[in-house]
């Protein structure tokens, strides 16, 4: 598993693939308070991605990957 | 080329072909619906073959043809002749994609845009007939559409929709400074289809590699559905890209994807776009006019202090400092621009966005300059890129040929650049801004190179550049540059260009005027080449008139091959008569000369009788990999089964024998490999006891020994218990007490082929192998072949199966006994010899003889037929004695007399006779006479 899901905080880890997505968008739809940390994801699947955009989740660490960041925050800070 | 992709290329020609028939058809009976359907199921076949290897482009064509031929077949969509020239243009594409990889073993990347081109054009068919009938006129839009492929550059030279404010103002500049050095920019809209995910892609990783990325977004297609309502794997994001690298290189990268993307090219003009606090004041307003006057007495270092000094005393965050920001950028990139300069000066002072359309559309004044010497200036840029990118590259060392190409809209533009930057280089005064001018040509001519050498020679050309840019500004003299050029282009070049060019002409309107006229005029015949290049780019060069290219390979029935070795064998016959027509010339008619003559003219027939043969036989040739091939699957899914593990090597797969031999051979290896894992390779633990590798290794090998074919399969695994196979067959009765002491374990592991030896519930709890090993040795001796088990016990055991290469022609021995002929197929012959009467000995009631030290037991052929007649003896009281082969022993059969051996054909016995097993068939000999072939085996 590519993403650690603690008490409130999803944990993404190096690349997160497409499975990954379910789980998370369930976890998400339980817990819309949570927070999420990207810092040590390298890639991650837009299935993914577009969980993250759709709930609007705390972002509490963007990913360290400069390239990855700037794609991120294009996706998930809103304009 | 593997073969599963040689038989597609084969079989997709077929199916070209077929498609294009039916077309032509349905253009004479265009409601036949049998047609239609028939049609729609080529296609459709064709589209699904192509799935299977790695041609995103062809398969994409097909698919949209399928989707039109469907349309048609359920009647949305009315047959009509501009229908049929769609699809023959896509299969042409596809025809010309198929000897691509053929020729090449794979397809080029450059016809994506093609494909999309077709697709487009097949989809428009199918939408606008469902929409209604059609007229005349739309008809002919539609051709032209299709026929120039409008649809690949827009013709706005840039969107004005395009979101580009979104872009970071520092991702701009990058891109605006990349963009000035001669790079085209691009951008990109990427639409991913909803079910993406479901094909395994990942469009956001595809879009983070796309090549020469400068900036990228990713956006919501739609507003988010509330959480509870959402599916994870529909795909609803768009990707924006801003790129810098050529539209080839884009249409390799998104090749998979090519229809849900859109590539336009973007002038970086566009980029320029002031962002911030729109506050403004007094002192801007002074500023613009400052910046206005300076611009129109080219003070443009003037101008470039102005605005550093303003960027000083204003806010970063201000609109005002990001346009001057640009400013800066622009007078340091292109600061020959005027125009676009005086754009930018102008909406500063009215703290408005720039109007770059007017220079666009505008094509007056300086910009018409400046065009000519930035190649990648907004509208100009276009047309070069177009027409580096579909045309061949010309080294820009070929100068000449540059010059006089057919194709010499670019190279003008190109020599127009390359002799302004002459002039510049040339000129003999001596500004402040003298390193700026150098550098400013080095960069020209930095950008010519980039737009029109092959990308190979591209560095060497740049360093070359680079040196010689720095020679120059390091003795401040523009001489070492114009000496780089010189040597590059042929100076004949500038002879044409002179005219305009006043020997003391600096960077002045007298100039500009001269390149104005210039480009009015290669302008004009630019206008009208790319609908010509679309035209020729569509039809592919592959119409009916052109040359076709014949398929190598046929596919023919079988019953035709059988037909042509029939022929060959009458033709056997007739060529076996010549000799006996030769005896009778010289013996009953006494002209020996009319002998010799048919004797020699034998030979001849004989040699072509027997190449025929030869080449007949080839044609049936199949390569034993025709039945290797199932084994890794039936391995891999048995070891599973029984737990075992299990190494399957295949070896000689490309051995060749004759089709029937090959078919002959499926059942038995199966069998036989069957055995081999079920009671030969043991468990992994029992191996690992044993001191064995965990995985047992099952080895194929097959290879050609002269005229047989000798396949091997060997296993590593226990080996066979002879004692048990003993035991078991006296207890089954296939032996005698006595023959059960007797057998050596060679001779017991051998009766595991017995026939009845085998039935299911019998061997299943044997240790050794031998289930429907008699089915086995059935097949193989059903094709004239030999088996061979050896087995050591805990070591392996190995089976050699020796067949024939082709049973279509048997050679035997003729022998004669009691003034009959037979033949004896030579397979089993061992030797013939005479032996003295005295020689032979009678051992109860059976004859035998010494020969070499062993001892052969004799039989009387005469005997064995029935036949009450002793075997006659020669002249010196011997007896022939034809020694044959029997399993593993020698037997002599007397006969009267030895002759000929023959190639026959060999019918096997039919009707009332093919229950008489002693004969194997029979054959026509020359003379007209019937020759009887034995069965030895039978017979002893």
């Amino acid at each position: 598993m590519s993403i650690e899901f603690k008490r409130n905080l999803a944990v993404f880890r190096e690349v997160v693939s497409v499975e990954e997505a379910e789980g998370l968008l369930e976890w998400l739809q339980k817990k819309p308070t949570a927070k999420v940390d990207l810092g040590a994801c390298v890639h991650l699947h837009p299935a993914n991605l577009q969980v993250l955009m759709a709930a609007k989740p705390v972002i509490q660490t963007w990913p360290t990957d400069a390239q990855l960041r700037v794609w991120l925050e294009s996706a998930l800070v809103a304009h | 080329m593997n073969p599963l992709l040689e038989q597609f290329l084969s079989e997709a020609r077929d199916f070209l072909q077929g498609i294009g028939e039916k077309l032509m058809q349905l253009e004479n009976a265009p409601d036949d619906a049998a047609l239609m359907g028939e049609l729609f199921r080529l296609v459709h076949t064709l589209k699904g073959n192509s799935g299977l290897f790695d041609f995103p482009e062809m398969t994409r064509v097909l698919h949209a043809g399928e989707d039109l031929m469907d349309a048609v077949r359920n009647g949305r969509v009315a047959y009509s002749r501009l229908l049929a020239d769609c699809l023959l243009d896509a299969m042409d594409f596809v025809g010309m994609l198929c000897n691509e990889i053929e020729a090449n073993g794979a397809m080029g990347v450059t016809h994506a845009g093609t494909s999309v081109r077709l697709v487009e054009s097949l989809r428009q068919l199918m939408e606008r007939d469902a929409a209604g009938p059609r007229h005349a006129d739309t008809i002919e839009t539609a051709e032209a559409e299709t026929a120039s492929g409008a649809t690949e550059h827009p013709s706005a030279s840039f969107r004005a929709d395009l979101p580009l404010a979104v872009i970071p103002e520092a991702a701009r500049m990058d891109a605006y400074r990349h963009a000035g050095a001669g790079h085209l920019l691009h951008w990109i809209a990427y639409t991913p289809s909803e079910q993406c995910f479901y094909q395994g892609e990942d469009p956001f990783f595809l879009a983070r590699q796309t090549p020469e990325l400068r900036w990228g977004c990713i956006e919501a297609r739609d507003p988010w559905p509330p959480l509870a309502e959402m599916d994870a794997y529909c795909c609803l994001l768009d990707f924006c890209l801003l790129t810098a690298a050529p539209r080839a290189e884009l249409e390799e990268h998104y090749r998979y994807v090519m229809d849900q993307v859109e590539i336009a090219p973007l002038p970086r003009l566009a980029l320029v776009l002031p962002q911030g606090d729109s506050n403004g004041g007094p002192v801007y307003d002074d500023f613009a006019t400052d910046a206005r006057h300076l611009l129109a007495t080219g003070d443009l270092v003037g101008l470039a202090r102005n605005a550093g000094t303003m960027l000083e005393l204003s806010n970063p965050d201000l609109w005002i400092a990001s346009a001057l920001r640009w400013l800066r950028l622009m007078l340091e990139i292109e600061p020959e621009n005027r125009a676009a300069l005086a754009v930018l000066v102008e909406s500063l002072s009215r703290l408005a966005a720039p109007d770059w359309a007017s220079i666009q559309i505008g094509t007056t004044g300086s910009a018409e300059h400046s065009e000519i010497t930035r190649p990648s200036q907004p509208d100009d840029g276009q047309f070069v890129a177009t027409a580096s990118e579909s045309r061949p590259m010309e080294p820009i060392n070929q100068g000449q040929a540059m010059a006089n190409g057919p194709a010499s809209a670019e190279a003008d533009a190109l020599a127009a650049i390359v002799a302004t930057q002459r002039e510049i280089l040339a000129l003999t005064d001596d500004p402040a801004w003298l390193p700026g001018r150098i550098k400013a040509a080095a960069a020209a001519l930095a950008g010519c190179l980039r737009v029109s050498v092959a990308p190979d020679a591209l560095p060497g050309l740049e360093t070359g550049l680079d040196a010689a840019t720095t020679l120059a500004l390091a003795d401040n003299s523009g001489a070492a540059l114009l000496a780089w050029l010189d040597g590059q282009f042929s100076p004949s070049l500038d002879l044409s260009d002179a005219e305009g060019a006043a020997a003391d002409g600096s960077v002045n309107a007298e100039e500009t005027t001269a390149t104005m006229a210039r480009e009015s005029t290669t302008q004009a015949p630019l206008a009208p080449t790319p609908p010509p290049e679309g035209d020729g780019e569509i039809k592919f060069g592959r119409r009916a008139e052109d040359a076709i290219a014949g398929p190598k390979s046929l596919k023919v029935d079988q019953a035709k091959i059988d037909r042509l070795m029939n022929l060959i064998g009458e033709m056997v016959v007739a060529k076996n008569a010549l000799p006996y027509l030769a005896g009778r010339a010289e013996a009953v008619f006494g002209v020996r000369e009319l002998s010799r003559d048919i004797k020699g003219h034998y030979a001849v027939i004989n040699r072509i009788a027997e190449e025929m043969q030869d080449a007949i036989m080839q044609v049936r040739m199949m390569p034993v990999s025709f039945v290797f091939q199932r084994f890794p699957r039936l391995v891999r899914d048995i070891s599973r089964k029984l737990g075992k593990e299990v190494n399957l090597v295949l070896e000689g797969e490309e051995t060749e024998a004759d089709k029937n031999i090959i078919e002959a051979l499926g059942d038995p290896l199966m069998h036989i490999v069957r055995n081999s894992l079920d009671h030969g390779i043991e468990l992994p633990e029992v191996r690992r006891v044993a001191g064995k590798p965990a995985a047992g290794t099952l080895t194929l090998r097959a290879a050609q020994e002269s005229d047989r074919v000798v396949i091997v399969i060997q296993d590593d695994g226990k080996g066979i218990d002879p004692d048990a196979i003993k035991r078991k067959a006296y207890a089954k009765g296939l032996i005698d007490e006595a023959t059960l002491e007797r057998i050596g374990d060679q001779e017991a592991v051998n009766l595991v082929f017995a026939a009845g030896f085998s039935t299911a519930e019998q061997v299943s709890d044997l240790s050794g192998r031998g289930v429907g090993m008699d089915v086995v040795r059935t097949a193989v001796d059903k094709v004239n072949g030999t088996l061979a088990l050896t087995s050591e016990r805990g070591r392996g055991t190995h089976l050699s199966l020796s067949l024939p290469l082709s049973m279509a022609v048997t050679n035997v021995m003729i022998v004669v006994s009691d003034g009959q002929r037979f033949g004896i197929p030579m397979d089993s012959v061992v030797e013939t010899v005479r032996v003295p009467r005295a020689a032979i000995r009678t051992i109860k009631h059976s004859l035998a003889t010494v020969l070499r030290g062993r001892i052969v037991p004799l039989k009387s052929i005469n005997g064995l037929l029935g036949l009450d007649v002793a075997p006659k003896a020669n002249a010196d009281d011997e007896l022939a004695v034809l020694v044959v082969r029997l399993g593993n022993e020698a037997v002599g059969l007397l006969v009267d007399d030895f002759r000929e051996t023959l190639d026959i054909i060999l019918k096997p016995m039919t009707g009332v006779l093919a229950g008489i097993p002693a004969y194997a068939g029979s054959a026509l000999m020359g003379d007209g006479s019937v020759l009887m072939v034995l069965n030895v085996k039978e017979i002893l």
